[in-house]
């Protein structure tokens, strides 16, 4: 492994299942003490991709290696990975400590080591006041905790989630994030995959998207975003009620197009922002149509992701 | 050693797992000798002998011979009878049709005279009653009234042999009287003698039957439930997470299997522990051989259960499969009835399930102090699709990276 690699290291990777491609080309490095957020819809490739990465599966062409070695050949690869699956992948009746020194050794960490391993663990995803309760009885938001912490008993240096925050609060995300923050500050590489678009904006130092088996776009959120939109901003009008054909036909003139597939939410972007907006109302009311408001806001990884997959962006 | 640790600690999930999880735990362990300690109880009295059909009766003859049959039945400790009134024949029909009585007898006429004076009433549904009354009739009428049988011979007799003179009359009275004061010692007219065989345990043959067929029946149907934890880390994304390893899902197979086969020990020592202390089965006696045996029947009811749980895609599959295999091995093998009562085809198709070859050999050993010659075969089947089960689940465990 050369200084330029990347801890891990994916190369023109391809892959198809019964003729159908679901991997085409994909490039993709991530660096220790980094962040990747993997986006894509459903179908887009990203659990093959993860299950290349992890050695599970061989890829018809292209190369991955893992820490210089290809984790499919080489076993040991496998060593400085740790995965987060999406489900709560934990013995419900054993405690906490308990799942995690059950993990270490599956993990082959030395039977001397386990217990320290353990509370390390524990203390890195603050889950400690937990140790002794049985997984069964912990909140949803200690076991994402525990899921996290018994990928990481062992010390990996790259961690896999696999859409970590599926079904959690807005308090137990932001303690999630907090802890998936401290551990790429501690070197270790982190690769998401998340529907969350808000939690890859805010926690993602680069993501990607991938759609129909490739790599469409990939980078900072904000350097993605200003690419993007520019200085432009998106004005959305939420409207008291749907509009009838011709009040519809009226709006697509004026540049809007529904929003999340809501009849009574139009947006458009517009280089102007506030200004605009006034100007935006006065038409509306000119031609029938009283919005019940209209908003100005800084575009997201939503419009971005919105954009790629109706194709309005090509990598 | 760093596969030997990893095997242990899944050993350990498992240990946790089930001694946290209070039912489970009841099944496993308490339910066996339970269900042992059923078995045994009702096929133990089956055995012909120990039955005590209940019979209703009533004496229509109401002469002094009708008496002492109704009296001996009364008093009998090989039949429950029980004296219907009004004595009548619909009376018996009605307590036997109710379920009161498991056959009838009516008594229409005097035992000794011509014709068939008993009436044996039975239910089609419990057949098998009629014929055990009616011995235990037979038997009661030889002990109370040999007199009334011997002129009942003599009549029959006489349209052969002509009219008694007055002496021979005089002689077979006489007899008679003498059969009445002192009845003979044998309960059966003297047609039979019976051998028993010698040292013989009486109704140890079907407890030795029993608790290996409990055994293998309980030890596989643990073992199953065990081994579906296997699909439970497949949906729990454990696999995933294993996979993902250095590992993979082989110290995990291991440490199940090594668990299942420790499991079905315990369940075996509590079975046959029951059977010593409650029927005095001579297991301690027999230790040397039943110790290996056990572990045979344990590794393959362990093998087999991880090696089928395997070859499923979903927990609803495997859970199918297991009720399906467990139930049918169970009835063919000869857990649930005994393999003697099954017709022959049935009983070669029983040698294809680990159950015939357990209870054969806890039977062997226990009941016909069978030696290593008896048992080896036993042992190599048992042990060869307990391995051959662990090394197809090893194998897809292995695939399953794919």
């Amino acid at each position: 492994m050369t200084a330029a690699d990347g801890l891990l290291t994916v190369s023109d990777v391809r892959h198809a299942y019964d003729g159908r491609p679901v991997l085409q080309g994909v490039d993709l490095t991530l660096n220790p003490g980094e962040i990747y957020a993997l986006l894509g819809a459903n179908g887009a490739g990203k659990t093959t991709l993860i299950r290349t990465l992890c050695g599970r599966l061989k890829p018809d062409a292209g190369t991955v290696r893992l820490n210089g070695q290809d984790p499919a050949r080489v076993p040991s690869a496998r060593a400085v990975l740790g995965l987060v699956p999406q489900e709560i992948a934990l013995y419900p009746h054993l405690t906490v400590s308990e799942n995690l020194a059950t993990f270490a050794s599956l993990a082959q960490v030395p039977r001397a080591a386990v217990a320290e391993a353990v509370q390390r663990a524990m203390s890195l995803t603050r889950i400690l006041d937990r140790a002794h309760v049985p997984v069964r009885h912990l909140s949803g938001g200690y076991q994402r905790r525990t899921n996290i912490a018994a990928a990481i008993v062992h010390q990996p240096r790259l961690l896999i989630l696999d859409e970590p925050t599926v079904g959690v609060d807005i308090d137990a995300r932001a303690a999630l994030d907090s802890v998936i923050r401290g551990l790429r500050d501690l070197g270790v590489a982190i690769l998401m995959t998340t529907h969350d678009l808000d939690q890859a904006g805010g926690l993602a130092d680069r993501v990607g998207f991938l759609q129909s088996g490739r790599m469409v776009l990939e980078g900072a959120p904000a350097t993605l975003l200003a690419s993007a939109f520019g200085e432009r901003m998106e004005l959305v009008v939420q409207l008291s009620e749907a509009p009838n054909p011709e009040a519809a036909e009226r709006l697509g003139q004026e540049g809007l197009a529904p929003v999340e597939q809501r009849a009574d939410l139009w947006a458009r972007l517009d280089s102007d922002g506030y200004e605009s907006a006034g100007l935006l109302h006065t038409r509306l009311q000119a031609i029938g149509l009283r919005p019940r408001e209209i908003r100005v806001r800084a575009p997201s990884l939503h419009h971005l992701f919105s954009q790629v997959t109706d194709g309005t962006v090509a990598g | 050693m760093i596969r030997l640790q990893m095997t242990l600690a899944m050993i350990k999930v498992m240990a946790l797992e089930l001694w946290r999880d209070r039912a489970a735990l009841v099944m496993t362990f308490l339910l066996p000798p339970l269900v042992f300690l059923i078995f045994s109880s009702v096929f133990a009295g089956a055995t012909g002998e120990d039955i005590q059909p209940k019979l209703g009766v009533a004496d229509l003859a109401g002469n002094e011979v009708s008496g002492r049959v109704m009296g001996g039945l009364l008093a009998s400790a090989e039949i429950r009878a029980e004296r219907v009134t009004p004595a009548s024949v619909e009376a018996v029909r009605a307590g036997v049709k109710s379920g009161r009585f498991d056959a009838g007898l009516v008594i229409r006429s005097d035992p000794a005279g011509a014709g068939r004076p008993f009436l044996i009433i039975a239910d089609p549904g419990r057949a098998v009653a009629a014929p055990l009354a009616q011995a235990r009739v037979q038997q009661v009428l030889a002990r109370v009234a040999p007199d009334a049988a011997l002129q009942r011979s003599v009549r029959d007799l006489a349209p052969a042999l002509g009219d008694l003179t007055p002496a021979q009359s005089q002689r077979l009275d006489a007899t008679a009287a003498a059969l009445r004061d002192r009845p003979p010692s044998g309960l059966d007219a003297g047609l039979f003698e019976r051998e028993d065989l010698k040292d013989a345990r009486k109704g140890g043959a079907v407890i030795a039957y029993y608790a290996g067929g409990v055994m293998i029946l309980f030890a596989l149907f643990s073992a199953m439930q065990g081994a579906l934890g296997l699909m439970d880390e497949r949906r729990s994304g454990v696999a995933d997470r294993l996979l993902a390893g250095v590992a993979g899902m082989g110290p995990v197979v291991d440490g199940k299997f090594a668990f299942l086969v420790g499991q079905a020990l315990v369940q075996a020592v509590a079975i046959f522990a029951t059977a010593q202390l409650v029927y005095s089965v001579p297991v301690v006696q027999h230790l040397g051989l039943w110790l290996p045996t056990t572990l045979a029947a344990a590794v393959c009811s362990a093998g087999l259960a991880l090696g089928l749980v395997s070859v499923c895609r979903t927990r609803e599959q495997a859970q199918m499969l297991s009720t399906f295999v467990i139930l049918v091995l169970a009835a063919i093998g000869g857990s649930m009835v005994p393999r003697f009562l099954m017709p022959a085809w049935l009983q070669t198709v029983g040698w294809f399930t680990p159950h015939a070859w357990v209870i054969d050999a806890y039977q062997g050993i226990l009941w016909r102090d069978a030696g290593l010659s008896q048992v080896y075969r036993a042992w190599g089947v048992l042990f060869a699709i307990g391995g051959a089960g662990l090394v197809l689940a090893q194998t897809l465990a292995r695939r399953s990276r794919q």
